[in-house]
């Protein structure tokens, strides 16, 4: 007997008694739609957490350490005046660099490094973390700022939302964006104002000059004076080429600290800015301050300051770079950090360079960087490669871990509720079945007369339970997504709408779900016709053909 | 073609036994009409049963064609009583929710008849048996002897060689009970059919059949050959 007599045979029974197969799909359709509409609601919430997140580069982000020159040097240092206690080096110790040692990588954070980060599968970006303090003029008021670089063209979500203007272009040497704050500080109405205005960077008398106007007609001679410069004041020599890569991020009072320390820096940033007392007097200050002028940048772009909603008005926290009030092209950056190093870091690199510690033609390296992955499940993997190369890193990917572990909690016992409503439909499926059975005894035993086996008994019930599981699959799964449209619609008609917000998807329906619990109830219907099946079988064909 | 050894078949009742069967032997050739004769109760239709594949005997051996039906398992029980033998009951067990035509191609189906071959061979065979114009309508629309005829197409579908009737003119006049006697007689003589059937009329018995045997009790009281 082919499958398509059983199936043929199966809608037979089925359709001789049409309300009682209608009534029992109808608990299965139940059974579906509960687990459907629960499951979906969790996945939907999953997603709607997870992307969130992922909106502001929270998962697809790491920072990257390199080498503390501060660390290495203390070490060194420390053990330079006693060398009895060379042995045990290891357990000396050190109160003032345990907390960036945390941080603190193996290796140098070079421009080879970042090449090699990059080149890892899954890297879809590495940018170094370029960041310092200036005293900033704009609109004849001087406030102390905190510069990025930035690499352009830039994907990082934080460079999206503009309240005014645009992007840094990728040809433009001179160009800053700067955030809502920094308009506000500086006194200008509104964002549009400041496009085109200038930025004027404020150094030491003595540093003055070198880059300041040059740099905007002659890239490369701006460089290269940068580099002399540079090199002037440590005191060192080394070729100009090598000089781009040598302007590495060091640290001074504001970037020290990295990862969480950063964190607070930009959480306080608002709290800690404070003005020059020439305030007030904003023409005197011009003319006292002429003078002090280093490098003027021109304002293409203003970042809109998101605002967190009940979260008391702090700001969005987007990616794992470091944030900053202006923001310049990352060479001007590095130009910048090259022509006008703190005295610390000048001293730590003489230090460092001449214990041998690193070579007078390798350079200190970057402080941090902050990798991208394409793929946030590639995360795991990045990470390991990047510990494996001797960096260490900090980054949000355990959480992501531990949000998908919740979730999957979540949806499990949303998915077991749902499954307790079909294990009931099951019980009517057992009962139905039964019923068939008992009324279709003599039916039975004709087939078993004229021939056949067991087999295609059993069969014809189990393909009749799987048709009811599919019927009623289909139905609940269509009955599901009917269910989350309309709580959806009546979401936002009752809830959303009146506050202003947006529509939102509260509920992911991918089609292994319900493709999953069509297959389910299949499962659960077939396992329930398991009994009546094997009874079927067991039917007496002399008892079942006797004279009534 | 057929032959029962020494054949037991003991019911547990209650607290006693009863013995259906009592050391029956028998034996039927090919091609002939035998007639199971005896009162209700006396085991006929229990034979017929074991013969059919539909019940097994608590002692001795039952054959079919030289083979003892004793060492086959269940689903060569089903190939056997498919293949080998059809069977037609006193109330013709038609399945009363499906068409003349449809009653005899659920047994072509079990038999591996497929598609429009089915069809075919379910109108043939409705033919043969002259129900050709009533091959839509279902038995409740049929009469007795109708029935019984769309019954016998049915037993005839997957080309046995033998047909175990059980009082097959038990709920049919003695006109209509002459006309289907008179075509199973037929199709043992044309088509070598080999045909064992119980019933309790006596004229019938002697009138289309080769041979009579005669059972009481559970056991064979005498045979008669009617030739």
């Amino acid at each position: 007997m082919s499958f398509f007599d059983i199936l043929g045979l199966a809608l037979r029974n089925l359709r001789e008694a049409k309300l009682r197969a209608a009534l029992t799909t109808m608990g299965v359709v139940i059974g579906v739609a509960v687990i459907v509409t629960m499951t979906s609601f969790g996945l939907g919430l999953q997603r709607n957490t997870v992307e969130r997140f992922k909106n502001l580069d929270l998962f697809n982000e790491v920072q990257v350490f390199g080498r503390d020159l501060n660390t290495v040097l203390e070490s060194q240092l420390d053990r330079k005046p006693e060398p009895a206690s060379e042995g045990g080096e290891n357990k000396e110790p050190k109160k003032p660099g345990n907390k960036r040692q945390a941080k603190s990588s193996e290796r140098p954070l070079t421009d080879a490094a970042l090449g090699e980060i990059a080149a890892l599968p899954g890297v879809a970006y590495v940018e170094p973390t370029v960041r310092f303090s200036v005293y900033a003029r704009a609109n004849d008021r001087v406030r102390q700022e905190l510069i990025g670089g930035v690499r352009v063209p830039n994907g990082a979500s934080r460079f999206q939302h503009f309240a005014a203007g645009q992007m840094l272009g990728a040809k433009e040497t001179d160009a800053a964006i700067v955030d809502e704050s920094f308009i506000s500080e500086h006194g200008f109405k509104q964002a549009a104002d400041a496009i085109g205005q200038r930025i004027e960077f404020l150094a030491p008398p003595d540093e003055v000059g070198s880059l300041s106007n040059a740099s905007r007609r002659n890239e490369g001679g701006a460089e290269q004076r940068a580099s002399g410069k540079a090199e002037k004041e440590a005191g060192i020599s080394s070729s100009p080429t090598r000089r781009a890569d040598d302007t590495a991020a060091e640290s001074d009072n504001t970037t020290a600290a990295l990862g969480e320390a950063t964190a607070e820096t930009e959480t306080d940033e608002p709290l800690t800015f404070f003005g020059l007392p020439l305030e007030d007097s904003g023409e005197s200050s011009r003319a006292g301050g002429s003078g002090l002028v280093a490098r003027t940048f021109r304002i293409v772009g203003v970042l809109k300051n998101e605002v967190e909603k009940g979260s008391g008005g702090n700001r969005r926290f987007r990616g794992m770079m470091p944030a900053a009030n202006i923001y310049i092209p990352l060479r001007a950056a590095n130009e910048w950090k090259a022509t006008h190093r703190g005295m610390m870091e000048q001293v730590a690199l003489q230090l460092a360079r001449r214990s041998g510690l690193i070579d007078t033609e390798e350079t200190e390296g970057y402080q941090a960087a902050t990798v991208r992955v394409s793929d946030p499940a590639a995360m795991k993997n990045v990470v390991e490669r990047l510990r494996e190369s001797g960096f260490n890193v900090f980054g949000l990917f355990t959480e992501l871990d531990e949000i998908r572990t919740f979730f999957l909690i979540v949806n499990a016992t949303l998915g077991l509720l749902g499954g307790i409503s079909l294990l009931v439909a099951s019980f009517g499926i057992a009962n139905t079945m039964i019923m068939s059975i008992l009324e279709r005894t003599r039916e039975i035993g004709i087939m078993m007369a004229v021939g056949a086996e067991d087999r295609e008994i059993k069969l014809i019930f189990f393909v009749e339970a799987a048709v009811i599981g599919l019927m009623g699959g289909i139905v609940g799964a269509l009955a599901a997504w009917s269910i989350d449209k309309l709580s959806n619609r009546l979401a936002y008609q009752f809830i959303l709408a009146p506050r202003g917000e947006p529509f939102i998807d509260f509920f992911s329906l991918p089609p292994y779900l319900w493709l999953g619990a069509i297959l389910f109830a299949m499962a659960v219907a077939v396992a329930a016709a398991l009994y009546p099946a094997a009874r079927a079988a067991r039917i007496d064909p002399v008892k079942a053909l006797r004279h009534d | 073609m057929l032959e029962a050894r020494e054949v037991s078949k003991i019911y547990q009742m209650g607290g006693g036994v009863v013995a259906a069967l009592d050391r029956v032997s028998l034996s039927i050739k090919e091609g002939e009409f035998v007639a199971l004769q005896g009162t209700s109760g006396s085991g006929k239709s229990t034979l017929l049963n074991l013969f059919g594949g539909l019940d097994s005997p608590t002692h001795g051996d039952v054959m079919f064609d030289g083979r003892s039906l004793a060492p086959l398992s269940k689903k060569e029980m089903a190939r056997y009583r498919r293949a080998s033998v059809g069977m037609i009951f006193q109330n013709f067990n038609l399945i009363q929710t499906m068409t003349a035509e449809e009653n005899v191609s659920l047994a072509l189906a079990f038999g591996g008849w497929r598609g429009r071959e089915r069809t075919r061979r379910a109108r043939e065979l409705l033919m043969r048996v002259g129900l050709g114009e009533r091959a839509m309508h279902r038995p409740a629309e049929l009469s007795g002897g109708e029935q019984q005829r769309v019954a016998i197409a049915r037993a005839l579908a997957n080309r046995p060689r033998v047909l175990l009737a059980d009082e097959p003119t038990g709920n049919l006049d003695s006109t209509r009970a002459g006309e289907l006697l008179s075509l199973l007689r037929e199709m043992v003589t044309r088509d070598d059919l080999t045909i064992l059937m119980v019933t309790h009329d006596d004229q019938l018995a002697a009138r289309f059949s080769d041979r009579t045997i005669h059972m009481k009790d559970g056991r064979i009281e005498g045979m008669r050959d009617e030739g």
